[in-house]
């Protein structure tokens, strides 16, 4: 008898497990940001260009393991 | 088991309490996938659902366009003037923060690209519909002609040599740091950036429009008027949160569609002004 048997696909546990970081770092990225404009508003347009480099940056660990959910059996 | 589930989902009439005992079937990926109608063009999937929603997506965006630039005035009326505060917030959140003045003749092509990636994720609101963009070949097309947009303007300012030696040994750093940054930018610029900036639009609608399934499927499947009145109700109450459900994400997403084709037209606008010049 299996104690703990898992059925079906355990990739969307893989996926929860690979946004933990992204998650981690967008948080960081917008909340420092936002943190940065505060300080100096009129900074705004290069800081913004910025966070979202920074996003796009982070956010591909998220995206490559939302992609091996799918593409991996 | 799960042969058993799929074919009694199969059958009409799986509700929650239902005497034929049949569990709730999720929507699968299947749904992405659509039948062509016609299956004969070689190296295509055949003409099927996705390009009737883009060949719709593409019209509701030339009539708009043409709609909004019909009888042009240098003092525009109220329909020019719609049109012009679109080119505006692209101007004005898009180019002018990333590129400056220099990017400015570059607002047409992004407000082209903001424009169809909008329609080609509103098409999922039709009811029953999807969003172009939940295939990966569209959103890869947009991602690939922006990289090579990028790799020629980068090529043209500043030089063949120069553009790639910029992206590859960023300047103002000790030499043997490039022991180590060359290749993360080399993986990072040439390869992953043109692949996240595809699959974020991509995963984006695919998962939003799934959730949206999710909720349609279940508030159908949790409503059965033809149980017992007491279970009929209780099946109404889980049916009515369903729904409600629906709805909030239903607007959640819209806001999501906004955000992912805003996002997408400034990572190109922004991949576009690292080509422009160098970093510094």
């Amino acid at each position: 008898m299996d104690i703990a048997a898992i059925s079906g696909s355990i990739n969307t546990v893989g996926y929860g497990i690979s946004v933990i970081g992204a998650g981690i770092g967008v948080g960081i990225i917008f909340g420092l940001g936002m943190q940065a404009i505060a300080r100096q508003p009129e900074a705004r347009g290069p800081l913004q260009t910025n966070i979202y480099l920074g996003m796009a940056l982070v956010e591909a660990l998220a995206i490559l393991g939302f992609v091996l959910a799918f593409a991996v059996n | 088991m799960s042969a058993d589930v799929r074919i009694l989902a199969a059958e009409p009439g799986c509700h929650l309490f239902g005497d034929n005992g049949c569990g709730f079937q999720a929507p699968t990926i299947k749904m992405f996938f659509p039948e062509p109608w016609f299956d004969g063009i070689p190296g295509s999937a055949g003409i099927d659902l996705y390009l009737v929603l883009l060949l719709v997506a593409v019209g509701a965006v030339l009539l708009l366009w043409s709609w909004f630039s019909k009888k042009l005035s240098l003092v525009p009326g109220r329909r020019q003037s719609v049109g012009e505060m679109l080119i505006l917030f692209i101007r004005d959140n898009i180019t002018r923060p990333t590129m400056g003045a220099k990017g400015d003749s570059f607002i047409p092509f992004l407000t082209a690209v903001f424009t169809l990636i909008l329609a080609m994720n509103f098409t999922g609101l039709i009811p029953g519909m999807i969003p172009v963009n939940s295939n990966l070949a569209f959103t890869a097309m947009f991602a690939l002609t922006i990289y090579v947009m990028t790799i020629v303007i980068g090529v043209r300012n500043q030089g063949g040599w120069g553009y790639f030696s910029n992206q590859l040994f960023p300047p103002g750093m000790p030499k043997i740091f490039y022991i180590i940054v060359t290749p993360i930018e080399l993986l990072s610029v040439f390869l992953i950036r043109p692949a996240t900036h595809a699959l974020r639009l991509f995963a984006t609608m695919f998962a939003g429009s799934l959730l949206l399934a999710v909720f349609a499927y279940g508030g159908w499947y949790m409503l059965n008027l033809t149980a017992e009145p007491m279970l009929a109700a209780v099946s109404v109450l889980f049916s009515g949160a369903a729904l409600i459900g629906y709805v909030l994400f239903f607007l959640f997403e819209i806001l999501i569609m906004l955000i992912q084709a805003f996002v997408f037209t400034l990572l190109a606008s922004l991949y576009i002004s690292q080509s422009l010049e160098a970093a510094h």
